[in-house]
């Protein structure tokens, strides 16, 4: 071997190599290649036979990553081609079926002849058309312009002559033409072949000195027609009788060295003469006849007796030994010798060498289903010192069933859009209406959800906002957790809790808002889920508005929902005669009047929730029982009445007004004065009440600056603000505020009031 | 290795829309999956497919937000016409009240959707033609006075309903050869090349939720 051959043999198994694992990401065993280096002989790697059934592949690991990542949409989609074409080749068989075309092939050595008459004989000989030529020639030019620059006349004129001399049955496009030096390959199909040959791709290897130059080598053209893959090599071995070493080197020279490069998709690494399907192999190969004497050769062949000088046919014996064309095979050779004979005439070359006749011009072949119908030679033509050979072989290829291979493709495509689908995140949820029980004012009640992984992927859900929307739920509910990760087969729960505060209160209370919300919950990289969540409010006079509570004589829950909303949201006066309070204010201060003047920390001490929500219901209900809870409860039940009124004592439109003004009393005062009749009573009631509590001071120890802060935090309640306003308002900043809030209800608690209460 | 060649090179967006009980999932599972299922459930919230489709040798995936029909969650799927770049409005040719809901589903594609959305109209259910309410003739006006596409298909026997989704996506991908649909728009419905985040919906951008108001 050529130093260097086993090299570049190695690294074109490397190519194959890496092809193979990129199919298979199936590691380092899979190196079956590696075993041709060491025991000798090479273990093609046929994959086909790892995979078994359908469900294997589809089961098996490799096949996992693609498929999950393709189900997020996060695919390379690649990976998803990838797949495709691995099942396509799986499922060849199904929608291809076999055709057999004719094929010719022809070699001849002109001997740098130019072509002289027709080439009919030996390219149109045969009754039936060919399907594919391959026609080679050597010594097209023997000049020395075509050996240094690989340039010559005759490539014209013998692409002409051959041309012209087709079957004449059949119209035939040219599809591949490849010259070096004096070998060229022409390779032409029959018109209703040409639109299904593909990968069209030529090589040529010089084997001359050097190992470069082309007097000597090879020239390949490949190709694809429908499914089927082939080669044609036309090749120029080493020269002289007892050279069949070098020409065996020349053979595997040109096997290992000619890689074709051609664009598929995906790329694929080069390929070489052996990864093709069918293989034919003409030319001018030189072996010749040794160990028999010329003279005996010529009267053997005269008797039309062969066998015994193949016998001793160089290529036969070298072949026998498998130093070449392992794998391939000659049909019987039923022909004169086509070397060496007097140009122009049928006769053995005279010279004074006196050679023995061989037959140097061959053609083998290599792959299944392929039969020889013809191996001849062509003496007619007589231009040259060797006759034109010519072999007809009826080869089978594959060819796509274009219906079949649709629908397969289909199928397959929709098997892989259907894992896709299946790979989304699905969920079940127990329940998506959830209803509450009636709610009341400050009573939280909660319900549970259960989302339940069903899909076969780990599942990362959110509650997500609606359009427009600042939050994922309505601000008297809560849900926890709001976001969340479920592994395929678990479950989370959720906790959805319902608590209407005196934020939440006046708009349920005017029908502003309703206990109804439709949660999305949103899977990511999947489907939505609409959760509606629905409940009863019970009205209460707790998040009513003053000038509501005013007009409402009896207990609010005697009062219908319709009156009440029609009372919060009309801007006109009723027509019934109004309390100047409301009665629940005046019940809580005549409460506290007559039993907590003198309590010590009254508005300090907290009240106890179960005794607010007892005060809560005597108020909207009704009762002839006393009012029950401790002062504290009542006393902080008094707070969250006037807490939770849409718009506070002070509206929020004169907030800033009274911030401004609060040093100064008589200004304080004119504000008071705008107020609406009925807050300016609730204003100065509880103010005469706080000035009668601090007149107790020495018992329930309250001094004016405590009660005036908490009033003024009340009765100048912040406006809702958004929260790069809140955090824009520091610490510091609020103190001021809170100061001033509480100076200005400061003046109404030390200053006789008398006279305002008058002009009301 | 360079994934150019066999990649899909858009993505569009889908929303099916229209009245409940018209065979809005069923439609979409007969795309994806080639099946009808009979007793399928009112979709309460935006089911979600997946297909990869050939436009003139284009590989596109479509995504397709299939909206609950039910009138009280109108207000929540409208979220959903958001950057679809393709909308198939159903009715049920055997309920005429869902063909005269049209005009008010239409309504809300135009105003929700940008003008080079593709607008498929289908009547569903013409596998029962012994129960026809809606007459194809005046389905057939009504697309055309409104520049809609219309086909009327049955999710049933699946005769149509790949035609309505690859229709839609070749008028898509006209748009896009004509110059008239802005890829570079946000609310397109249209990505070209995948991307890691395909899917935008109402979620991702305006996530800022409850735990940071509370501060």
């Amino acid at each position: 071997m050529v130093p260097g051959s086993k090299t570049s043999d190695f690294v074109s198994n490397l190519f194959r190599a890496t092809d193979q694992v990129g199919k298979k990401r199936g590691g380092f065993e899979e190196f079956h290649w590696l075993s041709k280096y060491n025991s000798g002989s090479a273990q093609p790697h046929d994959e086909k036979e790892e995979i078994g059934s359908e469900s294997l592949l589809l089961d098996s690991p490799e096949l996992a990553v693609p498929r999950q990542s393709i189900a997020k949409g996060a695919t390379p989609i690649a990976a998803r081609e990838s797949v495709i074409r691995y099942q396509m080749a799986m499922k060849e068989d199904d929608y291809t079926i076999t055709e057999v075309i004719r094929v010719f092939v022809g070699t001849w050595n002109v001997n740098g002849q130019a072509p002289g008459a027709s080439l009919a004989d030996w390219l149109a000989s045969d009754v039936e058309p060919p399907d594919i030529y391959a026609i080679g020639f050597q010594e097209l030019d023997l000049s020395k312009e075509a050996f240094l620059f690989n340039d010559t006349p005759r490539e014209d004129e013998w692409r002409f002559a051959v041309t012209n001399s087709l079957h004449p049955k059949a119209k035939y496009r040219r599809i591949a033409l490849v010259r070096l030096v004096g070998m060229m390959l022409l390779v032409f199909v029959r018109e209703p072949y040409a639109p299904f040959v593909q990968s069209v791709a030529t090589e040529t290897v010089g084997t001359g000195i050097m190992g470069k130059l082309g007097n000597k080598g090879g020239v390949c053209v490949r190709l694809d027609l429908h499914r089927t893959s082939i080669c044609f090599v036309n090749s120029h071995l080493a020269a002289h009788v007892e050279e069949y070493d070098r020409r065996n080197q020349d053979f595997h020279d040109i096997c290992s060295r000619a890689s074709f490069t051609f664009h598929t998709t995906p790329p694929s690494p080069s390929r070489s003469i052996k990864d093709h399907d069918q293989v034919y192999w003409l030319g001018d190969l030189n072996y010749r006849i040794t160990d028999l004497d010329p003279r005996l050769v010529k009267e053997l062949v005269d008797a039309e007796n062969y066998k015994p000088i193949l016998e001793c046919d160089q290529l036969k014996i070298q072949h026998r030994m498998k130093n070449i064309f392992v794998g391939f095979k000659e049909g019987e050779i039923n022909f004169r010798p086509t070397y060496k004979y007097d140009t122009g005439t049928d006769n053995w070359d005279s010279s004074e060498k006196n050679r023995a006749p061989a037959w140097c011009d061959r053609i083998l072949w290599k792959g299944d289903q392929i039969k020889q119908q013809h191996y001849r030679s062509h003496p007619q033509l007589c231009i040259s010192d060797h006759k034109p050979v010519s072999a007809v072989f009826l080869s089978e290829i594959r060819v796509v069933d274009e219906v079949k291979y649709r629908k397969i493709h289909e199928e397959v495509m929709k098997k892989l859009d259907k894992l896709e689908n299946e790979f989304l995140p699905q969920v079940m949820v127990d329940n998506t209406e959830v209803i509450f029980d009636v709610l009341r004012f400050l009573e939280p009640q909660s319900k549970e959800l259960i989302i339940a992984n069903t899909g076969q992927v780990p599942v990362q859900f959110e509650f997500i906002k609606k359009l427009d929307d600042t939050s994922y739920c309505k601000d008297w509910l809560h849900i926890e957790p709001f976001t969340g990760f479920i592994k395929p087969g678990e479950k989370c729960d959720i906790k959805l809790e319902v608590y209407v505060d005196k934020k939440s209160a006046c708009k349920l209370n005017s029908g502003q808002d309703k206990l109804y919300d439709i949660l999305v919950l949103h899977l990511e990289g999947g489907k939505d889920i609409f959760i509606t969540v629905t409940g009863t409010y019970e009205r209460s006079c707790f998040g009513s508005s003053i000038e509501t509570l005013v007009y409402v004589t009896v207990p609010i829950r005697e009062v219908p929902i319709g009156k009440l909303m029609e009372l919060e949201n009309s801007k006109d006066t009723p027509q019934s005669q109004p309390y100047a309070i409301p009665k629940e204010i005046w019940f809580l201060v005549d409460h506290l009047y007559r039993y907590g003047l003198k309590q010590q920390h009254l508005f300090e001490h907290p009240g106890l929730h179960h005794e607010v929500i007892q005060i809560r219901n005597w108020l909207d209900n009704g009762s002839s029982d006393p009012l029950p809870g401790s002062v504290h409860s009542v006393a902080e039940a008094l707070l969250l009445l006037l807490e939770s009124t849409a718009e506070p004592i002070i509206p929020y439109n004169l907030h800033n007004v009274c911030l401004g003004a609060s040093s100064n009393y008589l200004q304080c005062k004119q504000i008071v004065m705008q107020l609406s009749e009925h807050t300016k009573n609730v204003f100065l009631y509880l103010c005469a009440f706080l000035q009668e509590l601090l007149s107790h001071s020495a018992d329930n120890e309250l001094d004016a600056k405590t009660i005036a802060t908490l009033f003024g935090a009340i009765f100048l309640r912040d406006p809702p603000r958004s929260r790069s306003d809140m955090a824009a308002r520091s610490r510091a900043n609020q103190q001021t505020l809170d100061r001033k809030k509480a100076n200005f209800v400061y003046h109404f608690l030390v200053n006789d009031q008398s006279e305002l209460i008058g002009c009301s | 290795m360079a994934s150019a060649p066999y990649s899909y090179s858009y993505i569009f967006k889908y929303i099916i829309i229209g009245d409940m009980g018209v065979g809005k999932s069923c439609i979409l599972h007969q795309f994806t999956d080639k099946k009808f299922m009979s007793d399928c459930p009112h979709t309460i919230g935006v089911e979600f497919g997946t297909r990869i489709i050939e436009v003139s040798g284009q590989k596109i995936k479509l995504q397709i937000w299939d909206t609950a029909g039910q009138e009280r969650f109108r207000a929540v799927t409208r979220s959903y016409y958001r950057g679809a770049a393709g909308a198939l409005m159903v009715y049920d040719i055997t309920r005429r009240s869902t063909y005269n809901h049209l005009s008010s589903w239409l309504t809300d594609t135009r105003n929700l959707t940008n003008p080079s959305t593709g607008i498929f109209l289908i009547g569903n259910k013409r596998d029962v033609e012994d129960q026809r309410d809606v007459t194809y003739e005046e389905a057939k006006d009504f697309a055309e006075e409104n520049g809609l596409m219309f086909v009327e298909a049955s999710a049933k026997t699946g005769e149509k309903v790949e035609e309505a989704f690859l229709e839609t996506a070749k008028k898509i991908y006209q748009s896009i050869q004509d110059g008239k649909l802005d890829l570079n728009a946000a609310e397109s419905g249209v990505q070209h090349k995948p991307s890691q985040k395909p899917r935008g919906a109402i979620s991702n951008d305006q996530q800022a939720n409850k735990d940071s108001c509370s501060c």
